[in-house]
């Protein structure tokens, strides 16, 4: 089987949220008196290793604060790592708190054309690809309507459709799988069915473990930045909620 | 160290972030005339008011520097304000770009360098359908030579070196230091008041040209003027010091950039 995702010893530093200054102001007068320190950091993930193979379904499961996403985001090569090495091999496709990228003040179109300009494909491509996007959206009257116009429900549906438009190698869920009304649920389960037959690459971070052990075949427990278990994702759920 | 092995090869990436960097720039030339292109037109209401405002109050008293003439001041105001213009428009609107890309680039990875860019690059356009062609005509009036009209290019480029040197380092400062707006709006007026825009650089005393010599926007301003006000073959020498100040400018920004963007995405 060949590799889809390999980490070797991966460790990651980050500043922490409540060190944040963010004022030069501040900084120049703490530097004059002296007060001038680093900005404290923490480790995030802890000599990670980890491997992926091509076509596994993987749920990633632990608390909040355990290091899931940041571990997605290393894996999409959005953070770097301290230390160690990261192989990912084929094309990334995010699926993370739909929408997100938006742009109120533009068309539905215009931000089909950027989201997927973003996720990689051409201007033109996005072009040629909108009115499929659109339909599966069920936006097809909303093309030139500012997306400040969309309900929010209608924004997910929009992210869901250009997302997975993109047909990628590797798909990177977090915690959403459907969105919208019941009707539309059925359609995004079906696409998303689409993506488990043809032997994509899935990770998926949820809290819902009914979720995870129905849809994945392997599982890793994260806790404080360590792989704490890895394996059948029934045997994973059992021992992490055991520990719980 | 992240390795990533794409199919696609380095080409294939520069065609991409150029896409990327030019789908950023319609973004936002949309969102800022929203449809109406004539809004471009807009643009060069605020250099003609205030040409005009500036010959009115000073026009008299310095026109002696401009052979007695007060149509002279007038365009030599009228092509230092294009210039600094052009500059705190495009830097201003670059200075919060990084971060307020912070919610997609979480998402996605991306160029972080393409969102400052993208502001110039707008602003860029709307030069040429503005202002430019109105340069063009006054160059060519005056100077009676299609060398000057093509010669006009170079400053201009180094202007747009400049605003993209300042771009990157201001948007790159901003991520640290969300108080900078404040501090950056003293540095535009700083550069404004040491830019001989609308008074002659003749009336400021030897001892304090010395220190106006670092504005990287008088190179610039010199050369413009030289070719499109002075009926004269463009001057090289003047040329190039708007260049190199544009490379120096550029390099430094640039730099900065690349050596502060990993720390970027703990604080967007």
């Amino acid at each position: 089987m060949t590799e889809a995702i390999r980490f070797d010893k991966v460790s990651l530093w980050r500043r922490t949220q409540e060190e944040f200054s963010y004022d030069l102001k501040k900084t120049v007068l703490a530097f004059f008196e002296g007060k001038y320190r680093e900005p404290a950091k923490k480790l995030v993930l802890d000599s990670l290793d980890l491997t992926i193979n091509q076509g596994e379904k993987v749920g990633i499961i632990g608390s909040n604060g355990a290091g899931k996403s940041t571990l997605l985001k290393v894996i999409c090569g959005i953070l770097q790592p301290t230390t160690g090495t990261v192989r990912v091999r084929g094309k990334i496709a995010p699926l993370i708190e739909l929408g997100a990228g938006f742009d109120d003040e533009l068309s539905v179109l215009d931000n089909i054309v950027m989201y997927g300009v973003m996720l990689g494909f051409s201007r033109r491509e996005m072009i040629s690809r909108a009115k499929l996007i659109l339909e599966f959206a069920e936006l097809e009257e909303y093309g030139l309507i500012p997306v400040k116009g969309l309900s929010s429900g209608m924004k997910s549906r929009l992210g869901f459709a250009i997302a997975t438009d993109v047909e990628p190698d590797i798909l990177i869920l977090d915690e959403v799988l459907s969105v919208g009304d019941e009707r539309f649920k059925k359609k995004c389960e079906a696409k998303m069915d689409q993506f488990w037959q043809a032997g994509t690459t899935i990770l998926l971070v949820s809290h819902t473990m009914e979720l995870i052990a129905e849809s994945c075949d392997k599982a890793i427990w994260l806790d404080q930045g360590t792989v704490k278990f890895v394996g059948a994702a029934k045997d994973c759920i059992d021992i992490y909620l055991q520990h719980i | 160290m992240n390795f990533s092995l794409p199919s696609n090869s380095e080409k294939a990436r520069m065609w991409w972030i150029w896409e990327l960097f030019s789908v950023l720039v319609r973004r936002n030339l949309k969102r800022r005339y929203r449809g109406s292109f004539l809004g471009i037109y807009w643009s060069l209401l605020s250099p003609v008011i205030m040409t005009g405002l500036y010959a009115a109050i000073f026009g008299t008293a310095f026109s002696s520097y401009y052979n007695n003439s007060t149509l002279n001041y007038i365009l030599a105001a009228f092509t230092g304000l294009v210039v600094i213009n052009f500059f705190s428009s495009a830097t201003s609107q670059a200075l919060v770009s990084v971060v307020t890309s912070g919610s997609i680039v979480n998402k996605i990875k991306l160029p972080l360098f393409v969102f400052p860019l993208s502001f110039i690059g707008a602003n860029v356009f709307q030069l040429l359908l503005g202002v430019f062609p109105l340069l063009l005509v006054i160059t060519l009036l005056i100077s009676h030579n299609l060398i000057n009209v093509i010669a006009l290019i170079v400053p201009l480029l180094s202007l747009v070196l400049v605003c993209a040197g300042v771009a990157l380092l201001t948007s790159a400062l901003f991520v640290f230091f969300r108080d900078l707006p404040y501090f950056y709006e003293l540095i535009t007026f700083l550069l404004w008041i040491s830019s001989p825009i609308f008074y002659p650089a003749e009336i400021v005393p030897e001892e304090v040209k010395k220190i106006l010599i670092l504005n990287p926007l008088l190179p610039i301003i010199n050369s413009i003027r030289q070719i499109c006000l002075s009926g004269n073959l463009p001057d090289v020498m003047l040329m190039l010091a708007s260049v190199l100040s544009g490379v120096i400018v550029l390099t430094i920004g640039a730099i900065a950039f690349a050596l502060w963007q990993d720390k970027f995405m703990d604080l967007l």
